[in-house]
């Protein structure tokens, strides 16, 4: 379930407000809160993107929101209702995919990477130099 | 599926789970610990027969109609049933047998800390919505009219699941006139590759031709009576009615198919199946069928599975019900024995007090049988009747009359686990020109729990399992290698137990493993593959895990090479010849998860409850990155102290007598260089290198 959205029926956007920059560093304080201290029948995600642009998130073919610059999105769900897999997409940027949880309220920081740079990510392969080639040719 | 096991999330596992194991004890009171007594606590001995040993004679229990539902348990007494108060009933000396849709073994059991706040475990919701069609892998709603089948993978059907079937099934059989018969003909079904099917039919008319007019000109009747007459025939003859008796199997196989759901009913149509040929239409057919008859066999028509297809859909039912059942009693007595410690001298004997020898029980099927007979449910027509009686979706719990356990069950059992690995073989696979090169083995690796009784060391169970051998591997130029990951040899104990365990792959694993397509809100895209790295039945470490250390003294810290006992979905990998893991020992989920609840009701241990943690880590696949996202290692027990295990270095085959610790590259791929270095990490010594360092919470060091 996501409470409202403007377009989508889909989220519910509660702030906006919040420097993601702040807390924007990925892998960082996000340690979901033990599961028994809320009884609220939902919670919260909040998406926020290092470095802070503007960006989308996607659940599928459902866009959740957008994450203004220098903001964060905040969206509710049912507690324990089952992982989103979302992508998150900014212009010049490498989409990503990545998951939220709902089993506790849970901070989900993207760290984006310009699309010049995929170089810097694990997995990159570099190519096979290619033997036979005429290093002269065109 | 890729074919996954053990790696070990060394360079970050470890230091995070330090934090988290320290994190969970700093933040939270100290859990309990519990010594969990045995179920039943009057230790006597067996008859020393094979037998099932009779139940003594019950004590009388009032009936009781107005017991609150959640207090209440069905108990059969005299054939006649009864509602009785649950405390009454196990003050009485019986045994609750939970049959309730909510259901999970102990190692998902809901827990509570010191101060009785709950300690949930993450997975146990998803467990229970798998058991009960409701949810996905994901813990994601099920689509309507989908059925989960993974009791292979260690998750039984609910009992309203199986009352449905049973239900459903009473008004059909899925057999028409003939089909039971020609599968019982058969003992399996000849793969052949669809593109092959026209090229075996002509062969096969060829073949029948021939013999025909052979038949013709001996003047007689029949092909047995050809062979008879004309023994240099005989293995043309018997090929013939073989590839006619499959013919006729298949076509049955493909009616049973479609009857029960798993095969399209469109022959011919562009997505489906063509009639007659093994194609992967049939073949996903036929794994859906072993999943939800727990078939350990591989998607082709052998003998386990065409016996089941010959078997009528309430026979398959009531199979079903006993071993879903099985696991409930073995969970709710605390026992394990199976017979699987049997030998061909018979079962293995413990000394008791009375200075006799006696064997040792097989009491998984003992009082499964004593159980379902007790309830009337131990045929068809009782199991009908009794589901017919009762919606299992309303809490059921019965009360059931158990003989007492062995002697050797004690409230803190000692207990110790030996593997041995079996042949191995450190050589590589392949020769210089890529060939494979065979290293049979005889002598496969396996997994024994020992109770000692009296100064002897008494098997209780003795399983197939995996060892490691070699596997591929991205190295840091991105490229995939060859590289031996062995198993360890020696003494190690296992401290942690993680129900719903977490596998944190290291960057050593191939990322096409890392992803997936899956269906997300409408759209199928590329998203992190969380089978393999759970909580869930597919992931690496299966749905619970033991963690092998060596144990740390004079205050310094276990020592930690990433080697685990396991659950696994990879049944092929413990009973195929040519199995292995990547230094982890795999066993069946369903015996993994009966394996740590046995030990964690018979041996001293502490809840730590759910290891939260906050684990990312990106990685480039295409033009796309995809993001790991991490929130928790499990739910974890500590055994205080821990389990003793051995693991034998078995018998080494061939020239090379100690493992080869550089990559190596694979045939025929093309690289950019030489290979680089082993990683020098904890993550990249994983597997049979020299380990690391477990939590600092965790003792000292070697």
């Amino acid at each position: 379930m996501i409470k409202s959205s403007s377009r989508f029926a889909g989220p519910i956007i509660l702030a906006l407000s919040v420097l993601a920059a702040w807390f924007a560093k990925p892998g960082a304080a996000q340690t979901p809160a033990a599961p028994n201290e809320s009884e609220s029948d939902n919670v919260t995600i909040t998406f926020a993107t290092v470095p802070p642009v503007r960006a989308q998130v996607w659940w599928g073919r459902k866009r959740l929101g957008m994450i203004k610059e220098r903001r964060t999105l905040v969206i509710e769900r049912p507690r324990d209702s089952g992982p989103l897999d979302v992508t998150v997409t900014a212009q010049g940027f490498l989409p990503v995919h990545t998951r939220a949880y709902t089993f506790n309220d849970y901070r989900l920081t993207v760290k984006l990477t310009p699309e010049a740079e995929k170089q810097t990510l694990f997995g990159y392969r570099a190519p096979v130099p290619d033997a036979g080639a005429n290093p002269d040719a065109l | 599926m890729t074919s996954f096991v053990c790696r070990l999330p060394w360079r970050l596992v470890m230091p995070l789970a330090s934090v988290v194991f320290i994190a969970g004890c700093r933040t939270s009171p100290p859990a309990p610990t519990i010594s969990a007594p045995a179920p039943h606590t009057e230790p006597a001995a067996h008859p020393p027969s094979q037998t099932p040993p009779a139940p003594s004679r019950p004590e009388p229990v009032a009936a009781q109609a107005d017991v609150p539902a959640d207090r209440r348990v069905l108990l059969v007494q005299d054939g006649k049933e009864s509602w009785v108060d649950a405390g009454s009933a196990t003050g009485a000396g019986y045994t609750i047998v939970d049959l309730s849709d909510a259901w999970t073994p102990f190692i998902f059991a809901e827990h509570q800390g010191p101060e009785g706040q709950p300690l949930h475990n993450r997975y146990r919701r998803v467990f229970v919505g798998l058991a009960n069609d409701r949810l996905d892998e994901d813990g994601e709603p099920l689509p309507e009219g989908e059925k989960n089948y993974l009791e292979l993978y260690g998750i039984p059907p609910s009992l309203s699941v199986l009352r449905a079937r049973f239900l459903r099934d009473a008004d059909r059989s899925c057999h028409d006139g003939t089909s039971r018969e020609v599968l019982e003909a058969v003992e399996s079904v000849s793969y052949v590759e669809p593109s092959r099917i026209r090229a075996e039919e002509e062969k096969t008319a060829r073949l029948q031709a021939e013999l025909e007019k052979a038949a013709r000109k001996h003047n007689v009747a029949t092909l047995d009576e050809l062979a008879e007459r004309q023994p240099d025939l005989a293995a043309k003859v018997k090929l013939a009615q073989k590839r006619t008796a499959e013919r006729a199997a298949l076509a049955a196989v493909e009616h049973r198919l479609t009857c029960e759901g798993f095969l399209e009913d469109k022959p011919n149509s562009k997505s489906g199946h063509k009639k007659g040929s093994y194609d992967d239409a049939l073949r996903l057919a036929v794994k859906g069928f072993q999943q939800k008859h727990m078939i350990y066999e591989s998607n082709y028509l052998r003998k386990a599975t065409v016996e089941a297809l010959a078997r009528s859909t309430l026979e398959n039912d009531l199979l079903a019900l006993k071993r879903v059942l099985r696991e409930r009693i073995v969970d709710a007595a605390g026992v394990l024995e199976d017979g699987s410690a049997n030998t061909s001298k018979g079962p293995p004997q413990f000394p008791s007090a009375a200075g006799t020898k006696l064997p040792v029980p097989n009491l998984a099927d003992d009082l499964t049988d004593l159980t379902t007979k007790s309830l009337g449910i131990d045929t068809i027509e009782g199991a009908l009747s009794f589901f017919r009686r009762h919606d299992t979706a309303s809490p059921l719990r019965v009360a059931v009359r158990l003989p007492a356990l062995p002697e050797y069950y004690k409230p803190h059992m000692e207990l110790s686990i030996v593997i041995d690995r079996g042949d191995v073989w450190y050589g590589l696979p392949f020769d210089a020109d890529g060939k494979p090169v065979p290293q049979p083995r005889k002598k496969f690796p396996s997994f024994t729990l020992y109770v000692n009784q009296k100064g002897q060391r008494v098997p209780l169970v003795r399983w197939r399992t995996t060892v490691g051998g070699w596997r591929a591997e991205q190295a840091s130029d991105g490229y995939e290698y060859y590289r031996y990951k062995g198993s360890d040899v020696g003494p190690r104990v296992i401290r942690n137990v993680v129900a719903g365990p977490v596998w944190i792959a290291p960057e050593s694993t191939p990322i096409r493993g890392l992803v997936k397509t899956k269906r997300v809100f409408g759209r199928s895209q590329l998203v992190v593959n969380y089978d393999e790295l759970g909580p869930g039945f597919l992931s690496a470490y299966g749905l619970v895990a033991g963690y092998f250390v060596v144990p740390g003294k004079d205050g310094r810290p276990d020592w930690d090479n990433g080697i685990r006992a396991h659950g696994s979905s990879e049944y092929l990998s413990m009973y195929s010849a040519s199995g292995f893991s990547h230094g982890c020992h795999r066993l069946p989920n369903h015996l993994a998860i009966r394996l740590y609840s046995f030990i964690l009701r018979h041996r001293n241990m502490r809840v730590a409850g759910d290891q939260a943690m906050d684990f990312s880590r990106q990685f480039l696949k295409g033009n796309d990155v995809y993001e790991m996202r991490l929130p928790s290692r499990g739910f974890r027990y500590q055994l205080e102290p821990p389990l003793p295990v051995d693991v034998l270095e078995g018998e080494i085959k061939g020239e090379q007598k100690t493992p080869i610790t550089t990559y190596v590259p694979m045939p025929h791929v093309v690289y950019p260089g030489p290979p680089p270095a082993l990683p020098n990490s904890s993550e990249g010594r994983a597997g049979g290198g020299a380990g690391t360092t477990a939590s600092p919470d965790e003792g000292g060091a070697p």
